[in-house]
């Protein structure tokens, strides 16, 4: 059975978490508390992140970029006005998480920690080009999303760092999509697509989940796609460049040969999706 | 014996003292030390919906949360909730379109299904399917509650 502390500051968790060898940080337990529940972990000590003002909310910064507190939950971040235009792939990927009640309970910080390859936030965040900011016992630093998940459930993370914020560059007005293909509702991603369109709709930036350890993004294709987005042929090889870089696995959610068929299909879909934004706008 | 812990709680507008071991779920808590029964314990992993109870007004999940994180909140289970006219609309449809059978999702469910009527008092049927879709059923096929809910928000719009 574990002991819960609650920290009033991002420097007491850190020496909370140097101090006990067995602790973990605690967001919203909708993973960590299941996991617990299973037998999987048995930390002796959860350090209950609940109380820690900066890790909250969602703030603009002076330059119009964009700060979200590690312990924002889901249904904060489905529902806010700041993320538009590049940005509001991520608002609707955070909508597309589970179902109302795990929306409730689970935070930014924790799904980016837990780094799911199948979680919908690390494709939409890819494709935004976030940075993290994380606090550990050698001081604060800041990781860049495209270097950060290094393996299967592996990232940049040291022991004992804790993730405070995640930043986002200031919006631009272009449109942004999320699209998740999952068994039913609620289930996570069996593949999905985080694209944006440049301002000036030439190019376009795209992300692949769940098809590999870590979202799949490819900004060499993506600078040779730029000025081509109407032909076919030219979408269809920037595609077939994302699928060289899967290493899909073979699980209940589908085979990994079906995987690799979604990918060309999420891209040109979610593409003539947006498209129709842009004429529409 | 794992050793107990002493928590004060809010539950469904009382002030509650309780025992309970160190680390221990809202759910552990609720079922063992204080016999509040309404939320079942289904899978324990957060995906059935079973133990679904409202902190602060907002549905979440008994097995996912700590009892120690509780303190200072407000905690509602299906025993608190009989005045609450919306909820008594709700579970009166349910009984009269069979959309209860052997009850042990039917807390969850209501609690959602509540939640769903404060948000959107007209929702479509395809709406409330998705609103419901983190509550599993294993008797009903859904069909008889997605009706008791479409049918409370119609009598509750009159
Ligand atoms: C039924 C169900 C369905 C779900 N479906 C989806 C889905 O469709 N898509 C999806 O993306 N996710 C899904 N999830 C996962 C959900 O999004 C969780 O919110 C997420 O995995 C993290 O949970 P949490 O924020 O509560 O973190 P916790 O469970 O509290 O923590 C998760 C892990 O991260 C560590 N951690 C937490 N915060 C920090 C931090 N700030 N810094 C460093 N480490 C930290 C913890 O120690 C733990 O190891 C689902 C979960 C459930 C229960
Ligand atoms: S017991 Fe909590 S969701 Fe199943
Ligand atoms: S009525 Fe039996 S599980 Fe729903």
């Amino acid at each position: 059975m574990s002991v819960v502390l609650s920290p009033g500051s991002v420097e007491d968790a850190v020496a909370m978490l140097a101090e006990h060898a067995e602790a973990m940080p605690l967001a919203g337990g909708a993973t960590l508390v299941a996991m617990r529940n299973a037998g999987l972990v048995e930390p002796t000590h959860l350090i209950n992140l609940d109380c820690i003002a900066e890790l909250r909310g969602i703030e603009r910064d002076t330059t119009g970029g964009i700060r979200i507190g590690a312990m924002t939950r889901h249904c904060d971040t489905a529902a806010c006005n700041d993320l538009t235009g590049s940005l509001l792939v991520l608002r609707r990927a955070a909508g597309m998480i589970a179902n109302r009640v795990v929306r409730n309970m689970g935070t930014m910080g924790g799904s980016v920690a837990n780094a799911d390859p199948a979680a919908d936030y690390l494709p939409a965040l890819a494709c935004c080009d976030a940075v993290l900011e994380v606090a550990g016992p050698e001081g604060r630093r800041k990781i860049s999303i495209h270097d950060y998940v290094q393996g299967w459930y592996e990232t940049a993370l040291e022991q004992g760092e804790i993730i405070t914020a995640i930043t986002l560059p200031a919006p631009v007005a272009a449109p942004s999509a999320y699209r998740k293909i999952a068994r039913v509702t609620g289930d996570y991603a069996t593949a999905s697509c985080a694209m944006a369109l440049d301002p000036d709709g030439k190019g376009l930036r795209a992300a692949i989940g769940a098809c590999g350890p870590g979202p799949l993004r490819d900004r060499d294709a993506e600078a040779v796609l730029r000025g081509r987005l109407d032909d076919p042929e030219a979408v269809l090889d920037f595609a077939a460049c994302l699928a060289a870089l899967a290493d899909p696995l073979d699980d209940v959610r589908g085979s990994a040969e079906y995987r690799l068929r979604l990918i060309p299909r999420l891209i040109t879909s979610v593409l003539s999706e947006i498209a129709l934004q842009t004429e529409v706008a | 014996m794992s050793k107990k812990i002493l928590h004060s709680l809010n539950l469904n507008g009382e002030e509650v003292e309780v025992a309970t071991p160190a680390g221990a779920t809202l759910l552990e808590t609720m079922r063992e030390d204080l016999r509040i029964l309404s939320a079942k314990r289904g899978c324990n992993q957060g995906v059935c919906g079973a133990c679904t109870v409202l902190i602060d007004g907002k549905p979440v999940r008994a097995c996912l949360t700590l009892t120690a994180r509780c303190e200072g909140h407000a905690v509602q289970t299906m025993e608190g909730m009989g005045g609450d006219r919306v909820m008594a609309t709700l579970q009166r449809h349910m009984v009269e379109s069979g959309g209860v059978q052997c009850g042990f999702c039917t807390s969850g469910i209501l609690i959602s299904a509540r939640e769903l009527l404060e948000e959107d008092p007209a929702p479509s049927r395809a709406a409330v399917k998705t609103a419901l879709s983190g509550n599993i059923c294993r008797c009903t096929g859904y069909r008889t509650i997605v009706d008791a809910v479409c049918s409370a928000a119609e009598e509750l719009a009159q």
